[in-house]
């Protein structure tokens, strides 16, 4: 029986990172070939996990690594 | 998807994780015996994780900054309490979770009361989250970071994010910890964390996809190859 939406989105994270079971390749990418909405929720997920991998987010406050050596300093 | 192993990458991976744990190692004996100027440089590598991970639980930068200092500080505080049987960095980043954990209940115990409560948690772990129908995001991630507002919107859904949700999400891709790590330091199951990073991300997706759409971001070379970007 074809894999459903449901069953997909489980596999997701997997599918991404290149790290889902054999057997279930096949039916993701059968599944993705018909599916234009799962592709949607794929490639959505894949730009995100790209995106929030950059340093740029939440990047750490201006001269917070100086207030930590002024407390360090300060304190022992 | 992948290419296969590539083992002269994970060899040299292996060898500079080992390299990294040893100089760590070092650096621990000369704190421990005396030499505290040597602190800062021990967890300079890991401020931002440190930062992120108060961030996970407080959602507010301030805040956030002052939990990730006196993490830091007690870390060095309890430092011979450390016996290498995690990564220091995973070390770390329980310290400021914990930390944050506890100044949330402190500064918003109304707000917050009902988050730790495991009842709670078990409510969005039986609610499959189901992915909104929305138009197709194709916009290439590495230039959608060049705009600010890219990256507020990215912040901001991350903030959005339920508890549990969130810290998956930040330690696994954010900070990319692998899932027993991240299991490990919140002290659930490696299935727990996939479950959780699957929603997450599927909210994520949810969320941002709307702001990438209307900041008009999508690639002038997508046009130009033909391809329609809508549904």
């Amino acid at each position: 029986m074809a894999m459903t939406c449901r069953e997909l989105w489980q596999e997701v994270s997997n599918y991404i990172e290149g790290t889902i079971a054999p057997d279930l390749l096949g039916e993701v990418e059968a599944h993705l070939a018909y599916c234009r909405f799962c592709s949607a929720v794929v490639d959505g997920v894949r730009n995100v996990v790209v995106l929030v991998a950059d340093e740029r987010v939440f990047e750490l406050p201006i001269g917070f690594g100086e207030r930590l050596k002024k407390r360090l300093e300060n304190e022992f | 998807m992948s290419k296969g192993p590539n083992y002269a990458g994970v060899m040299q991976q292996t060898v500079s994780s080992q390299n990294l744990i040893e100089s760590e190692a070092e650096l621990i004996v000369r704190i421990l015996n005396g030499q505290r100027e040597c602190y800062y440089d021990l967890v300079a590598p890991y401020q931002r994780m440190v930062y992120v991970s108060a961030l996970s639980v407080l959602r507010d930068e301030a805040e956030a900054e002052d939990c990730a200092q006196e993490s830091l500080i007690k870390a060095l505080c309890h430092l011979k309490d450390f016996k290498g049987e995690s990564k220091f960095g995973s070390w770390l980043v329980r310290i400021a979770l914990n930390e944050a954990k506890m100044r949330r209940r402190k500064l918003r115990p109304a707000l917050y009361e009902s988050l730790d409560r495991p009842a709670d948690c078990n409510n969005h772990e039986e609610t499959e989250y189901v992915p909104q129908v929305l138009q197709d995001w194709r916009e290439i991630p590495s230039e959608a970071l060049e705009r600010n507002e890219i990256r507020e919107a990215l912040e901001n859904a991350i903030k959005q994010l339920p508890d549990i949700y969130r810290q998956v999400f930040i330690l696994r891709d954010l900070q990319e910890y692998d899932t027993a790590d991240t299991a490990e330091i919140l002290g659930v199951s490696e299935a727990v964390v996939k479950t959780r990073l699957v929603r997450a991300r599927l909210q994520m997706r949810d969320l941002l996809t709307p702001v990438v759409r209307n900041s008009k971001l999508l690639s002038r070379e997508a046009f130009k190859r033909g391809r329609n970007p809508w549904l």
